[in-house]
């Protein structure tokens, strides 16, 4: 197999061919479903580059000190000096690294390869070592969006990004097949990567040769505008991407088709959706949505109607004090009026006013994780963690630098001759700490029944206030709002609050219940959460009155919510909070939400308990074991 | 080769922002607030080649000042010689990767001196380069907690006592902190956030000519940093001396009562606790008078400096986003000036 004879995939062959040409193209990431060649199209990207580069295959366990270098303890012993041991960010000078799963990779670590990329330089300042040397590699990248996503201040740095889909047709997988047949990986060169190869190193030394007109300049920066492409990166990219791929093609001048060509893999991953087109969008889907459900339920139409109506301006209405869960449901409107106005489920509440809660404490475990947030102290079990300082107790994790230190002032009294002298008591073992919070998931009940009463302005500020406990603890939050069919991911987990508040502002209220939708959401977000760190603790938070009247598979809604309250309640390292919004001075009481915390095995609480709550030492914290307010 | 602080395109505000420092160190260092790819890491890198010379001990390796704060090595060369050499030296801008090591930032015992010669002796970190000179973290709000401590420690006091494997040992540790961060990637501690004198909010530029601007420089210096650098050399030459100018001029600057009866009256219409903002907001504007050659305060400073210094000090409402201020700012200058 050889990259010429890879099936299909061009955008992604001219992406590699692109950053062989000039480096300065900054990288590409593919981004698709598993199985579908992208590692195999990366590992061949080296049959067609000039010189015998370094491949590094990054591996998503490894450590800082793996990656940016540290003290070589066999020569640093001998010789009683500190040596320096390169990590991969010094071999991979001059090379390629690859990534598979990059989204799958720490934060930390990514954040340092991605810095390092720009730079063209390592800089290390760890145990005792102070140096910088160049590094200069181009990334290849793999990740499948099913896993997990890439912040975008990492997608930033990525100068290319290639939406890689499955081969559909059925004569390109049969190609696959044959190609992959005779030998997977076979070592022969063929004429055409030999040819592509010679190629790419014509077209390396034509290229600052290669003018780019003012016109061209113009035509890039505008484009960029259009797209909404935030800061200069993007800009610049284009500007590299588009001279490779006229030198490409053999021209002198890098023309408006060369832009064209490139701009899908520069600027896909960088488009941002302005809040004007945003909102238009989804004041579209809601339109085809409420049509739909105009038609569905033309039913029980009554005298609200009417008051709907009137109220004509503006998105916070005082709901009306009917019975709650016929909002969701409620009949017809004249088709006369302004989509906005006629629509009496939709409802954005403002934010309810903040309390205090009382702090958020987990239980404690004897779990000796690689994780540390604010909330809860732990220590590390691997070495993957950041080594924050020495101790003297027996362990595997020597941490060398210390240990010559201890040993050091007693050399000569010891008569050090060749090598240095290190007895038992001088050993020091590594104190390893990560950061990281917990991952907090509130599940919002976002249907009609939540506008009643503007139980959704009191919920608002019970999230908000929880928010704010996150925010102190250094916990990443993460949002789901299910309402009308489905439920949504609003905010992937971020550690900013401040985004979170502002997405909790912009919750809107309106249709149908789809409870189990929403903990199938949760289960699959903290299952994802747990693939990229699996000693992380998660906290769900759902908050609902807990009537349920949408399924999501056509079973009996209680049997399914049911079904996955117990899947949830499997996960491991997972607590739960119910907070109950029904109105419990009402006539009819049915405590639906108490069984699903029943089920989850959550703490339960109602909203005015929440309050309530918070004035009194939670005692019970300890006896349930999971946290209080 | 670093791409030359005055051929960056626009953010005249994060530009403004650290020359004021520059000027006066004292006014404690700038926030860059802004999202990816603003050119916030180039503008303070470029900064490096603008700075002045200071006067620091001969070898220190603090940089510690002749005539003012001392490590406990200089104190101890005072003690036995009575004068201590001197050297001028261009300050510099130390940078803290987000990977460091604790022992690296604070410094700890020196491993070969100790085999050697089996003595003990203190071998510098990070933040004694940083004496004295620029102390810049990029992603600041990515730090560890641990290393912000440890930061926020020294910072407030100045000094950086280390006290580890049996060497004790202190040394003077000042530094302008400049930090650059997406607020997107997560919030700054408040205690941090406060220790910054300036804060400046950058985004991306909308203005198509600018843009392509950008483009045309950095194709050029891509090509031949040299050339593009002797291009601006004038340019670089003209701001240097621009700065060295109002350093002198600083100390000529005595400011009147009515301006800083103007400035507390903006910070206490805006209801602002403590005195670091009024100070800031003093030294700024004092800045700024003397970089643009005068030796009074103008309202003009007082309103330009205004938000540099205030915009990350005003009350808000938890998660309240910064710029709702803004307004209240506005607002608050206009009534004060104008009375």
């Amino acid at each position: 197999m050889t990259f010429s004879d890879f099936v299909g995939h061009d955008d992604a062959k001219l992406a590699l061919i692109l950053n062989a040409i000039d480096p300065n193209c900054g990288g590409v990431l593919f981004a698709g479903e598993k199985g579908s060649g992208k590692s195999t199209l990366s590992r061949l990207f080296k049959e067609i580059l000039p010189e015998a580069f370094p491949f590094i295959d990054l591996p998503l366990n490894i450590t800082e000190d793996a990656l940016m270098g540290g003290v070589n303890i066999e020569d640093t012993i001998k010789t009683g000096r500190r040596v320096f041991q390169p990590g991969v960010l010094g071999r991979a000078d001059g090379g390629v690294v690859y990534i598979d799963d990059v989204n799958l990779l720490s934060p930390d670590i990514a954040s340092l390869v991605l810095e390092a990329m720009g730079r063209g330089e390592n800089i290390v300042e760890r145990e005792g070592i102070a140096l910088r040397h160049p590094s200069r590699f181009i990334l290849v990248a793999s990740m499948n969006q099913e896993e997990g996503v890439l912040s975008p201040h990492l997608l930033d740095r990525f100068g290319m990004m290639v939406l890689w889909e499955g081969l559909k047709e059925g004569p390109q997988r049969i190609e696959v097949i044959k190609k992959a047949a005779p030998d997977v990986f076979g070592r022969s060169l063929s004429r055409e990567d030999r040819c592509l190869r010679d190629k790419i190193r014509s077209c390396r030394s034509v290229l600052k040769d290669t003018v780019i007109p003012a016109e061209t300049r113009d035509y890039i920066a505008q484009l960029c505008i259009e797209n909404n492409i935030p800061g200069s990166r993007g800009d610049i990219y284009l500007m590299y991407a588009a001279r490779a791929h006229a030198a490409y093609c053999g021209r002198k001048e890098v023309t408006r088709d060369d832009v064209d060509a490139v701009a899908p893999l520069v600027l896909a991953h960088r488009k941002r959706v302005s809040q004007q087109q945003q909102q238009q969008q989804m004041e579209q889907q809601t339109e085809q949505q409420e049509g739909r459900q105009e038609h569905g339920e033309q039913t029980g139409s009554d005298g609200q109607e009417k008051q709907h109506g009137s109220q004509s301006s503006g998105k916070h209405r005082e709901p009306d004090g009917s019975r709650p869960d016929q909002a969701g449901m409620d009949g017809p409107d004249d088709g006369g009026r302004q989509q906005m106005e006629s629509n009496p489920k939709e409802e954005v509440f403002e934010t309810g006013g903040l309390f205090k809660t009382k702090r958020i404490i987990l239980r404690k475990d004897r779990v000796n994780r690689s994780v540390s947030g604010r909330r809860t102290k732990t220590g590390s079990r691997d070495k993957s963690g950041r080594y924050v300082k020495s101790v003297q107790r027996k362990k595997d994790d020597i941490a060398i630098d210390a240990t010559l230190r201890a040993a050091a002032p007693h050399q000569k009294a010891r008569g050090r001759t060749e090598v240095i002298l290190i007895r038992d008591d001088d050993l020091r073992f590594k104190q390893r700490e990560k950061k990281m919070g917990h991952l907090v998931v509130f599940v919002v009940d976002g249907s009609g029944s939540m506008g009643a009463r503007r139980r959704m302005v009191e919920t608002k500020g019970a999230v908000q206030s929880l928010l704010m406990d996150c925010y102190q603890k250094r916990d990443r939050v993460s949002m789901i709002v299910f309402r009308k069919d489905r439920a949504e991911v609003i905010l992937p987990p971020t550690s900013s609050v401040e985004n979170a508040s502002r997405r909790l502002r912009e919750i809107p209220v309106g249709g149908k219940t789809p409870l189990a939708a929403g903990l199938l959401e949760a289960y699959r977000l903290i299952k994802r959460a747990t693939v990229k760190s699996p000693e992380m603790r998660a906290i769900g938070v759902l908050i609902t009155d807990g009537r349920a009247n949408q399924g999501i598979s056509g079973a009996p809604i209680g049997e399914e919510v049911r079904k996955m309250a117990q899947l949830l309640s499997e996960l491991s390292l997972t607590d739960y909070i119910v907070v109950d919004t029904e109105d419990k001075s009402g006539f009819i009481k049915t405590d639906l939400a108490l069984q699903i915390a029943s089920q989850l095995g959550a703490d339960y609480h109602t909203i005015e308990g929440l309050r309530a709550d918070c004035l009194v030492e939670m005692v019970q914290m300890k006896k349930v074991g999971v946290f209080g307010f | 080769m670093i791409f030359p602080f005055t051929a960056i395109v626009g953010q005249d505000e994060m530009k403004t922002g650290l020359i004021l420092n520059v000027i006066n160190p004292s006014i404690g260092g700038l926030l860059i607030m802004g999202e990816k790819g603003t050119a916030k890491s180039t503008a303070v890198r470029a900064l490096a080649e603008l700075l002045p010379e200071i006067d620091v001990v001969k070898g220190c390796p603090f940089n510690c000042d002749p005539d003012g704060l001392l490590c406990s090595g200089c104190r101890e060369i005072l003690e036995s010689e009575g004068s201590l050499e001197r050297e001028r030296k261009k300050m510099e801008v130390v940078e803290l990767p987000l990977g460091i090591t604790e022992d690296r930032l604070i410094g700890t015992l020196d491993i070969e001196h100790a085999i050697k010669k089996g003595e003990k002796r203190f071998e510098p970190g990070i933040l004694a380069a940083a004496n004295r000179n620029f102390l810049y973290v990029d992603e600041v709000n990515l730090l560890e907690d641990h290393i912000v401590d440890l930061l926020l420690d020294s910072a407030a006091m100045g000094v950086n006592t280390v006290e580890r494997e049996g060497v004790s040992f202190t040394h003077p540790a000042r530094f302008i902190l400049v930090g650059t961060m997406n607020p997107e990637e997560g919030d700054l501690r408040p205690q941090l956030l406060d220790r910054f004198g300036l804060c400046v909010q950058v985004g991306s530029i909308q203005d198509k000519a600018k843009r392509v601007e950008i483009l045309r420089r950095r194709a050029a210096f891509d090509a031949d940093p040299e050339a593009f650098a002797a291009v601006w050399q004038p340019e670089q030459d003209g701001l240097s001396k621009g700065i060295m100018a109002a350093k002198g001029r600083l100390g000529r600057i005595i400011p009147p009562d009515a301006a800083l009866e103007r400035i507390v009256g903006v910070t206490t219409s805006l209801e602002l606790d403590g005195h670091r903002a009024d100070i800031v907001m003093m030294k700024a504007a004092m800045a700024l008078a003397a970089f643009r050659g005068r030796v009074s305060i103008s309202d003009d400073d007082i309103r330009d400096v205004a938000q540099l210094a205030l915009s990350h000090r005003m009350k808000r409402l938890p998660f309240e986003e910064m710029g709702v201020g803004m307004e209240r700012l506005e607002t608050a200058l206009t009534g004060v000036l104008r009375a």
